[in-house]
């Protein structure tokens, strides 16, 4: 299959694949046998994460990582990463001496899981989870493309 | 780093809160499971033979999880001819290529046993929904299980693991002989 990339075989740990009686009580239409999981907190679990193929043990949806904690959006900056975005803030912070607002940003690193589409501009919403990498402890939830929405965009929102 | 070798060492180590770990420093046999017939079988394990990490691991030998191990098959055959009546040391003869084959020298096993009606009526029952892999097959008639160990040895002090079936098995298969062949290639 495409998704063998790596040196050992992937597969979703949950999910065993050699039993004898699979395929027998299956809805017509339903091919493989695949671990998928509703995180909560109101996210729907994308379709393309429940019939798709990719293996990804970080994925929120079919991996093995729980989502808790903080719940942050952000816009993307940076793609390039394999399976990671990192994401943009921006935020106003207040000088009490000249009683006026400055522009900050901070990045952070999130996972992407591959049934997310992502582009650098789309509006992304990302959950805590525990640390998957160095700099990573952030799992993207939700992406809203950029032009989605119809309404008064400005061009600069604090988030 | 826990090596395969026949005199089996394991220390007891006191760790955070007063638990134990089990370090295995030398192992020759675990506790594998074949999934698909949901048996389980202690056997010896006869050979590191494929590491996803490193190579080094393979040509020491050393027992870590997810390493593929070659695994003795005779427990499973003895059980597979006690659970389903057919003997599967024996190979299959390539030149009749009927299907009576298969079955021809599975029947000789327990021919000369007398057995009750019941036993071979449960028999018969389980024969029916009898399906058996022909790279499972070929393995266990060789006495080499390829099988992936799946528990951490040096915290737990075993090595068991799982059978390799269907995709898994043809990847691994696959990933050995290409080992090989780069190997043989080289060398000639």
């Amino acid at each position: 299959m495409a998704e063998q990339t790596e040196r050992a075989f992937l597969k979703q740990p949950k999910v065993f694949l050699c039993g004898k009686t699979s395929g027998k009580g299956r809805a017509p239409g339903k091919r493989g046998n695949r671990f998928y999981k509703n995180i909560g907190l109101g996210f729907k679990t994308p379709r393309e994460a429940i019939e798709g193929t990719y293996i990804d043990k970080k994925c929120p949806f079919t991996g093995n990582v729980s989502i808790r904690g903080r719940i942050l959006t952000g816009t993307v900056n940076c793609t390039k990463m394999t399976r990671t975005i990192t994401v943009r803030r921006d935020y106003l912070h207040f000088v009490k001496k000249y009683q006026r607002y400055e522009k900050r940003h901070s990045n952070l690193s999130a996972h992407v899981s591959p049934c997310f589409r992502v582009k650098e501009g789309d509006k992304v919403i990302i959950g805590q989870c525990r640390p998957l990498s160095k700099t990573v402890r952030f799992n993207v939830l939700k992406v809203i493309p950029m032009g989605a929405a119809e309404g008064g965009k400005k061009a600069f929102t604090a988030m | 780093m826990t090596k395969l070798s026949s005199n089996k060492t394991v220390r007891k180590i006191r760790v955070r809160g007063g638990n134990f770990k089990f370090r295995a420093l030398r192992l020759d046999t675990g506790n594998y499971s074949w999934g698909s017939e949901a048996t389980t079988r202690k056997t010896r394990i006869l050979d590191v033979v494929y590491n996803a990490s490193n190579n080094e691991l393979v040509r020491t030998q050393t027992l870590v999880k997810s390493a593929i191990v070659q695994v003795d098959a005779v427990p499973f055959r003895q059980w597979y001819s006690q659970h389903y009546g057919i003997d599967l040391s024996k190979k299959k003869k390539v030149v009749s290529g009927k299907k009576e084959a298969e079955e021809g020298e599975a029947v000789p096993a327990d021919a000369e046993k007398k057995q009750s009606k019941h036993v071979l009526a449960k028999l018969t029952a389980r024969n029916q929904n009898r399906k058996l892999d022909p790279h499972l097959e070929d393995q266990l008639a060789s006495g080499r299980l390829l099988a992936c160990i799946s528990s951490r040895p040096g915290q737990c002090g075993r090595a068991d693991g799982y059978v390799l079936e269907g995709k898994e098995l043809e990847f691994y298969q696959k990933k050995i002989q290409r080992k090989k062949g780069k190997g043989a290639s080289a060398a000639a």
